[in-house]
């Protein structure tokens, strides 16, 4: 009796539980389609790391991987991803995350970076909702808190602006569909660019008499706009469209009527007839399944190195989800939780599928990427990799505060890399942008895909501030390492402060083997083993 | 062209091309030369075929070097001199490449687009492709991409320029930053090639060791390509610091250097042979401050012989070297000089009839292409534009224009101008 009044009280939490978390579904689908043998579950260390890279950018100190080492909580893992998420710095390095996959490191309009990341940090550290922020971004007029999403049209150019919010709110790249249909993907019609091109076409900058501030306005739209193919003799036209949508019609008013407030300190009428906040509106919605599709896909990319749809940008039927099932779910219950970002990058961090090793299982030596039986390596961003290499080698602290002199000259970045500059950069701002112009693409160019390269390769190898940050000094890893005595105390700190692990026997080996070696350069030679573990691909991948 | 292409489509190169390619320019790719059917006679031709573009930024006149009409109205102050082709003479500026006539061709009808420096630079570097939308890469990007490194230890696109130097990815245009171009300011070479002060050549193989030991650790239970490529970007770089001797100039000939001279154009053309020479696919040399709107004559007088010299030295080199049939050098502006000479003794910027310099690799010796009308300031029938000329290098390294492509995401798009073809005239 007892046992089944026990059952009783169960059933119902774990059919709760069951219909609640999302973690275990995705885990399901995933199951279903691995075809083969999965990673085990990745050790304390790999996921401390992992976990760390992905929600606050940053890899863990010696000091707290020991802790979470020896923590014996079961529900460690789900307490620290709590605790993550919830922290400023999940915040700052979602800010990083959002933002250069938004702007893609262009500098763009009046807005400062400073507002625009204050305003993505504000949203990160509350409940950041995907349609919202979209919706701000797309139906931006520079008017009240939200005036830095102003930042994501940026520009006046209609067309930019077009493949901008179709690429990247839409997962469709219809760059090529502005001359005539996408030539390889049957369902991106030159129609699809056009009505979206309409609903933004009336969008221009305005200044304030007054404020002396800039914001988007919007002009009165009188007609469809027409579009010929290259390929056709007979235009088109179309009004404000949304690909898979009906087309919105451009009301006539009598003149004199348009307006639903009049000019006023140098800004024109604002018309009755809006289309760029219909569009913001529109596009955002929970029916817009392009939307939510493209919006499910680039979150689980962010976490898991690549999305069920791949590339980002090609989302259509003839480039299907590797996983269709996951992606409705996904969908589905993205919509049902109100687009929360931080709720959907949980559910991911709490899945068996995020916290798999990377290691292949047992026997296989090989396995397709599409499939999740592993976790994919991800490359640190440039921002992640600056960060890595400042805390790996204990530097952070004093250089994050080096600042210029007030009256110092503009530093020669070009000179620095050819040597004609001879000095150290002055700032952490310098530091900061030499990284990267080293690491991060050239401005309005997505970065998705690990491109490593030549100079990327010996700027970790060669450059000079990497030697100096590997020299003893100011408490950082290396000063620490010449106070310890044995080869074993030596190893475990270097290893649990740059690669977040323990040192296997072998590797203790290793070190007590150079350092004998070199007993005359000990401090040098420590800075060697350092250098070889900060150049090492396992430092370089957040595995 | 009365064919609908169904080359049309554009996009970019993120996605979809391997990760050994995806290293480029800039990774060293190390790609082509494996992916070649070992045996095959012409690929292996194929793979050794270079270039050296001589870049005069600005734009050289065309009266001033190989088109010099001094019995017209445009003529200029400079006497025209014979050349080793009878009945074919250059200005007076060019007296040694006068003497290697015989080995180059000229033509003087490019008849291009563009009258801005701004625009015509790239548009002319790319070859002005029909707008698809899409930024096109520039000459050196484009073989990088189409024929990868023909030394596979070294960048395929190295580029020699006055001023700073690093690695320049916008040259690259669609195809991605990892085939932009190593650029040598000053001919040198990025200071990161150089093994860091305090770094004995000793230490440096021992912490590499412990690189090497760390990784085969890291990758033998692991898979991804990420894992390939990265390691693969740092064999490259090792590789480029092994041979940074090719681009120390205090290793050149002192001979060499009087015969090339000791400008900076000299210098680099002269260092551009030793790259040639080294392997490198792509070179490209840039000089600056060709824009003579004032005082033309003398900055002429000045400019010319600057390339007069190095650059028929370095047809004899090549020719010596045997390396004369499988190398192109190009030399050539954006545009060429105005006519009609304006109040300030300058010429101007002039597409519309203009002269570029060519040699080896299949193109003719000793030919001199285009009628132009008498004075020279208009072509006399049908002129080249940068179009004919893009089909004319590409056919010249083995590719087909007509039907290589860029592959991008499944896409392709013409490697150049659908509407040109080669210019027959100036080719073997």
């Amino acid at each position: 009796m007892r046992l089944i009044i026990f059952i009783c009280a169960l059933v119902p939490v774990l059919v709760g539980w069951a219909a609640e978390h999302l973690s275990p579904r995705i885990d399901k689908l995933i199951a279903a389609k691995a075809g083969g043998a999965v990673a085990t579950r990745s050790d304390d260390s790999e996921f401390f790391r992992r976990v760390r890279l992905d929600l606050t950018g940053r890899i863990p100190s010696a000091t707290d991987t020991r802790s979470f080492l020896q923590d014996t909580t079961s529900s460690k893992r789900a307490k620290l991803i709590d605790r993550l998420i919830a922290s400023d710095a999940f915040a700052t390095h979602w800010t990083d995350r959002l933002s250069v996959m938004l702007l893609e490191r262009q500098k763009l309009g009046k807005i400062t970076d400073e507002e625009w990341r204050e305003f993505l940090a504000k949203n990160l550290k509350g409940k950041p909702r995907w349609d919202v922020l979209a919706q701000e971004m797309v139906g931006a007029t520079g008017q009240g808190d939200e005036r830095p999403a102003m930042k994501f049209l940026g520009t006046t150019d209609h067309h930019v602006m077009t493949e901008n919010v179709a690429r990247l709110f839409l997962g469709m790249d219809l760059k090529c569909a502005k001359c005539h249909d996408h030539p390889s993907v049957n369902e991106w019609k030159q129609a699809h660019y056009w009505g979206l091109f309409s609903y933004l076409n009336q969008t221009k900058t305005a200044t304030n008499s007054k404020d002396k501030q800039t914001y988007l306005v919007e002009g009165v739209a009188m007609k469809k706009v027409d579009f010929q193919s290259v390929f056709k003799t007979e235009k088109e036209i179309t009004g404000p469209r949304l690909p898979g949508g009906k087309e919105v019609a451009i009301p006539a008013f009598e003149k004199g009527q348009e307006f639903e407030k009049p000019a006023a300190d140098g800004l024109p009428g604002v018309p009755k007839f809006r289309p760029r906040e219909l569009l913001a509106r529109d596009l955002t919605s929970k029916n817009n399944t392009y939307f939510v599709r493209n919006g499910v896909n680039r979150i689980w990319y962010l976490m898991m190195g690549r999305g069920l749809v791949h590339p980002l940008d090609e989302l259509h039927t003839q480039n299907p989800s590797s996983h269709p099932k996951l992606m409705e779910l996904l969908m589905r219950e993205f919509v049902a939780h109100e687009f929360d970002v931080k709720w959907f990058v949980r559910e991911i961090a709490l899945s068996e599928s995020y916290q798999r090793s990377s290691r292949f299982p047992n026997g296989v030596k090989k396995m397709e990427v599409t499939r999740y039986r592993t976790a994919h390596p991800k490359a640190m961003t440039p921002e992640q990799l600056l960060n890595a290499v400042l805390k790996a080698t204990g530097n952070e602290g004093w250089v994050t505060k080096l600042k210029a002199m007030d009256n110092a000259e503009k530093f020669d970045q070009r000179g620095y890399f050819t040597g004609t500059n001879r000095e150290m950069p002055p700032s952490f701002e310098e530091i900061r942008a030499l990284f990267m112009l080293t690491y991060a693409e050239p401005a309005g160019t997505p970065e998705v895909d690990f491109i490593p390269g030549l100079n990327k390769a010996l700027f970790l190898m060669n450059d000079r501030l990497i030697q100096d940050w590997l020299k003893p000094q100011k408490g950082n890893l290396i000063e620490r390492l010449t106070k310890l005595e044995t080869p074993k105390s030596i190893a475990e700190e270097m290893y649990l402060s740059m690669l977040a692990r323990l040192p296997e026997a072998d590797e203790i080996a290793t070190i007590a083997n150079y350092l004998e070696r070199n007993n005359k350069r000990r401090a040098a030679a420590l800075g060697d083993l350092a250098w070889a573990l900060l150049t090492s691909t396992e430092f370089r991948l957040n595995h | 062209m009365n064919h609908i292409p169904h080359n049309h489509a554009c996009g970019n190169t993120e996605h979809g091309v391997s990760r050994r390619q995806m290293l480029g320019t800039l990774g060293g790719a190390v790609g082509f030369g494996s992916l070649l059917q070992p045996g095959i006679a012409a690929e292996i031709k194929k793979q050794h075929k270079q270039v050296c573009l001589i870049w005069l930024d600005g734009g050289m006149s065309q009266y001033e070097s190989w088109h010099p009409l001094p019995e017209s109205k445009f003529g200029g102050p400079f006497r025209s001199i014979k050349t080793s082709i009878p009945g074919v003479h250059f200005s007076e500026l060019v007296p040694e490449t006068a003497k290697i006539a015989h080995k180059i061709s000229v033509i003087r009808t490019m008849e291009t687009k563009d009258p801005n420096h701004s625009t015509g630079v790239p548009r002319i570097q790319r070859g002005d492709p029909i707008d698809r939308g899409v930024i096109y890469p520039h000459l050196g990007s484009a073989v990088a991409k189409l024929l990868g490194p023909a030394n596979p230890n070294l960048p395929p696109y190295l580029w020699i320029k006055p001023g700073n130097g690093g690695f320049i990815a916008k040259e690259a245009g669609f195809l991605g930053a990892q085939y932009g171009t190593l650029a040598l300011g000053d001919g040198k070479p990025p200071i990161h090639i150089h093994r860091p002060d305090g770094v004995s050549a000793e230490v440096e193989a021992a912490r590499n060791a412990l690189r090497l030991k760390a990784n085969e650790r890291f990758k033998a239970y692991r898979g991804a390509s990420e894992i390939d490529a990265y390691e693969t970007s740092y064999a490259m770089a090792r590789q480029l610091m092994a041979r940074k001797e090719i681009f120390d100039d205090s290793k050149m000939d002192p001979k060499d250097k009087e015969r090339y001279g000791t400008h900076p154009l000299g210098r680099h053309i002269l260092q551009a042979r030793r790259l040639l020479e080294a392997g490198v696919r792509f070179i490209k040399v840039n000089s600056y401050h060709w824009d003579t709107h004032g005082d033309n004559f003398n900055m002429s007088q000045r400019l010319i012989p600057q390339l007069d010299r190095p650059f028929a030295a370095l047809i004899n080199d090549l020719e010596d070297r045997g390396m004369l049939d499988h190398t192109l050098v190009i030399v050539m502006s954006e545009f060429g000089r105005t006519p009609i000479i304006n109040s300030r003794l300058g010429r101007d910027h002039w597409p519309d009839c203009w002269s570029i310099a060519l040699a080896g690799c299949g193109i003719k010796r000793g030919a001199i292409i285009g009628e132009t009308t008498k004075d020279g300031a208009f072509v006399n029938g049908e002129g080249y534009d940068i179009g004919h000329l893009f089909h004319t290098i590409f056919t010249l390294l083995g590719l087909n224009p007509r039907k290589t492509r860029y592959r991008i995401k499944g896409q392709k798009l013409a490697i150049a101008h659908d509407d040109c073809e080669p210019i027959k005239e100036v080719m073997q």
